[in-house]
């Protein structure tokens, strides 16, 4: 019993130690052929036709077909990116088809320093096309649409402070318009009868959330909500900008971004460094330059600038003086000039001083977003079901008629939670006036007042 | 061809230094290839014919050898790539799926290797059950086989958290918490299981060092012993054995038919008592071969698993954003069925009550009868226990496998419950 029976196994030996042998090649097989070494390949073929020299032509051959990523330490993430879109440094690339195709002002935000995917999302680690753009189960980060790219900004940027992205600006006066935070709490602060908006943009598509601002019933049934009464341009740009509320943790080097001087910063710079002395604004102000109500309207953000620099260099034989300041007391000085353009731009924006009690309770409505239950400019009309006061959250224009400047304030501060209904036997009505106690200031709470005594029609008479 | 290119090689002082015994090309030769070789030494100079036929042991043990042998060789090439932290865990594996070369054909091996001998070791158990190869004098090796059994759930189980994803991180929540159930030592044992009150940094680096360090050695010991025994308590089972306790055996009688120069002393318990010699085989090339076989065989199983599916990654974990159902690893669903129903009569009584049973079985079931055959009739009610307990444990795996759903609702496969929903 011995090799003639062994024999007989042989064959058995050759069948499977070629099958190991093969599935081992093909295990390493799909390595050899993965898809981005293909995209590189293309780009090096662009780059030896493109080589003028010789030469050039030998080292375009030269480059390696390998990994593109870029390393950043906090957050920690490797952006792939580059290994299919090898020519993004690359200028001269511009207007190429994808992925071969230059990103516009590269240098803005260098790559090493910030990735990729801090702005466009996707799954940066990744090597396949859909992976890395994140359409793939299990990654819920996918790259976002290039028209609500502008959301990523606000993750480091004020929204009001970026000339870049006005579309995000917009979608942050039409939010502050609208009153959300009189429902919703935003960074802490905000109303508590819907839910906390941190991280909606993280958790909800730019679909949904257009959906939801056309008809909030529609998708969430049973929501108190109203529609938000905007026209397209404006929902997109509201959704762009409620898309940028991801709640990702950045770090200070990003963040820091945000406490840079922008326009609030110029508001202080424009009155200590005597600005008005020479130049008005909103009619207030010297006579000697030109007013500068619409100075950003005339010339672009880069004239501003220079002008600040070097003011005889840009408009020589004038009288201003050099006030040599610094670059980022430059850039705040031309945010705040850009935002007088903006007539979006709300009351208090302009220095306290010169506004009136009225245009700054205006303000304290906009600010704890009132609108979002009494309605733009406080008219009224939005629903609140089962409610006694006609099925609807009351308009706030004849407040000076039923109340006195005492109850008016004591209304605001202590709210009302319960709401009487029309029908005790259907369910309370949703919406409820919350207590303002701790939370508004006592000059806010008298400036609001005031404002809203002012909302009476003039020469009205009720006939009750 | 290939045994001259060998010979050719042996004839070398190179060759002759490495390999002291050539290939064997006569029975003396045959013989030495077992007996004074370092890998090969732990298989006797002969075996039993039976040993060499398949359906004796469905070479069950081999493949859970096997399998433990791909998965430290697949486990060792992954433990360049990965981190034991919860920052670089999750990435290391998508590393491994997108850049290294063949990095995810790797961890698949991994995997589906784990997967497998989870399998494998159960099916062992179930063979040396159905064969009555617990019986005297294998008693002991039955009792460091169940410890083995126990230890390929270990692994497997600290295996599992270390992609840190969503599976993992749920998965061991859920099976911590059942170890949290025991009384009096339930909330100390969980504390000692994770370094910590959470599944976090602590239980990552614990699980892995376990995984990597703890449980192999432990395992690789235990291996030895085990193997060890096999060849002490005479061999794989077989219905001829003499049917007697240790200390009755007798020295056997010398067969006059042999007449080669190898010291036959025959006795104790070794495979070579009281064979006979049309029964008897060289273990090599006759057993050798096939083992070698078989672990081709093995290989190219997990090989084709491999290329063909992918190992689960999901969303990195997140502590609070549990799944619903959190499910354990396949290999503890049948638990959590029963812990479904009581935490304690499930999740501790019973459970213990089955490893006590079964490290139990070859003391309060020594009566040697059908010992090597399979379904012997001699022993129906052993085999009906253990057939019941067998199919109690698949049913209910199956059912925490494919039909709970959300809330641990009972649910068909092709009507899933809704989840609660979550967004778009």
């Amino acid at each position: 019993m011995n090799d003639s029976s062994v024999r007989r196994l042989y064959p058995w030996f050759t069948v499977l130690g070629l099958l190991v042998g093969g599935l081992v090649v093909a295990a390493f097989y799909k390595d050899q052929f993965r898809e981005w070494k293909e995209w590189q390949r293309r780009y090096i073929k662009q780059e030896i036709a493109r080589a003028a020299t010789p030469d050039q032509r030998a080292q375009a051959a030269r480059l390696p077909v390998e990994i593109h990523q870029y390393v950043l330490t906090e957050p920690e993430r490797v952006d792939r990116c580059a290994t299919c879109h090898a020519a993004v440094e690359d200028p001269s690339y511009g207007g190429l088809p994808q992925p071969l195709a230059y990103h516009p002002n590269h240098d803005r935000h260098p790559f090493e320093k910030f990735g990729c995917t801090i702005c466009h999302q996707g799954q940066g680690r990744a090597t396949t096309r859909q992976a890395a753009h994140g359409q793939v189960e299990h990654w819920d980060r996918p790259m976002i649409e290039l028209k609500y790219i502008q959301s990523a900004c606000a993750k480091c940027h004020l929204p009001s402070d970026i000339p870049d992205a006005p579309q995000l600006a917009r979608g942050q006066a039409v939010f502050e318009d609208s009153g959300c935070i009189g429902c919703h709490k935003l960074h802490g602060s905000g109303g508590v009868i819907g839910p906390e908006l941190d991280r909606v943009g993280a958790t909800r598509s730019p679909e949904w959330l257009l959906k939801h601002f056309k008809n909030p019933a529609a998708v969430t049934p049973g929501s108190a909500m109203p529609p938000i009464g905007a026209g397209d341009a404006d929902l997109q740009a509201l959704t762009l900008y409620v898309m940028s509320f991801t709640g990702e943790p950045l770090s200070a080097y990003y963040v820091s971004m945000k406490t840079l001087p922008g326009t609030l910063a110029g508001r202080r710079l424009y009155e200590e460094r005597g600005c008005p002395s020479c130049h008005s604004l909103a009619g207030k102000g010297g006579k000697l330059g030109p007013p500068l109500d619409q100075v950003a309207k005339r010339h672009d953000p880069q004239w501003l600038m220079a002008h600040f620099k070097n003011p005889q260099a840009i408009s020589p034989g004038t009288i201003m003086p050099q006030f040599y300041l610094s670059e980022q007391e430059t850039r705040a000085l031309t945010q705040f000039l850009l935002s007088w353009s903006d007539t979006n731009v709300i009351g208090f924006l302009k220095t306290p001083a010169t506004m009136t009690p009225i245009e700054r309770g205006k303000g304290v409505f906009r600010k704890f977003g009132c609108a979002g239950c009494h309605g733009l400019e406080a008219q009224g009309g939005i629903p609140n079901p089962n409610a006694k006061t006609a099925q609807q959250v009351p308009g706030l224009k004849y407040v000076s008629e039923g109340y006195t400047k005492e109850e008016l304030r004591k209304r605001i501060l202590d709210g009302q939670r319960e709401i009487v209904s029309l029908d005790t036997r259907k369910p309370p009505a949703p919406l409820y006036m919350p207590a303002w106690r701790g939370k508004i200031a006592q000059g806010e709470l008298d400036d609001l007042v005031e404002y809203l005594r002012s909302l009476t029609p003039k020469g009205e008479k009720l006939d009750f | 061809m290939l045994e001259r290119l060998w010979k050719s090689f042996q004839g070398t002082r190179l060759g002759r230094s490495v390999f002291r015994v050539g290939l064997p090309g006569s029975n003396l030769e045959r013989a030495q290839a077992a007996i004074s070789s370092f890998f090969l030494h732990f298989q006797p100079a002969k075996v039993n014919l039976r040993t060499l036929k398949f359906r004796t042991t469905l070479g069950l043990g081999l493949i859970s050898l096997y399998l433990f042998l791909i998965l430290s060789v697949t486990g060792v090439l992954l433990m360049f790539y990965y981190v034991p932290s919860t920052t670089r865990a999750y990435q290391d594996m998508k590393d491994l799926e997108f850049v290294v070369t063949a990095g995810q054909v790797l961890r698949n091996m991994h995997r589906w290797a784990a997967h497998l001998m989870v399998l494998s070791v159960v099916l062992h158990l179930c063979r040396v059950f159905y064969t009555a190869a617990y019986k005297p004098p294998r008693e002991f090796n039955w009792v460091l086989g169940v410890c083995l059994f126990l230890m390929t759930l270990a692994l497997s189980f600290t295996g599992y958290l270390l992609p840190w994803d969503q599976l993992a991180f749920w998965a061991i929540t859920v099976g911590t918490n059942i170890a949290g159930y025991a009384p009096v030592i339930g909330k100390k044992l969980q504390f000692m299981f994770l370094g910590g009150h959470i599944v976090g940094e602590s239980a990552l680096i614990r699980f892995y060092v376990l995984h990597v360090v703890v449980l192999p050695c432990a395992a690789i010991l235990f291996i030895a012993v085990h193997l060890w025994r096999v060849r002490k308590d005479g061999g794989l089972a077989s219905p001829a054995e003499p049917a007697v306790l240790r200390e009755e055996l007798q020295p056997a009688q010398l067969p006059l038919t042999k007449t080669y120069g190898l010291m036959e002393l025959a006795r104790g318990t070794t495979p070579m008592v009281g064979i006979k010699p049309e029964e008897e085989v060289f273990a090599w090339p006759n057993l050798i071969f096939r083992e070698i076989l078989l672990f081709l065989a093995t290989v190219a199983v997990v090989l084709v698993l491999s290329i063909a599916f992918n190992a689960p990654l999901e969303e990195m974990a997140n502590p609070v954003h549990p799944p619903n159902p959190a499910k354990a690893p396949w290999y503890f669903l049948g638990l959590q069925e029963l812990v479904s129903y009581s935490a304690f009569w499930g999740g501790v009584v019973v459970p213990g009550l089955i490893v006590l049973a079964l490290l139990l079985l070859p003391y309060l079931d020594s009566r040697r009868r059908g010992v090597g055959v399979w379904f012997s009739r001699q022993r129906k009610l052993a085999i009906g226990v253990f057939t019941f307990c067998l199919a109690t444990a698949v049913v209910l795996t199956v059912i925490g496998t494919v039909f709970r759903g959300p809330n641990w609702s009972f649910q068909v496969p092709w009507k899933p419950a809704p989840a609660a929903t979550d967004g778009p």
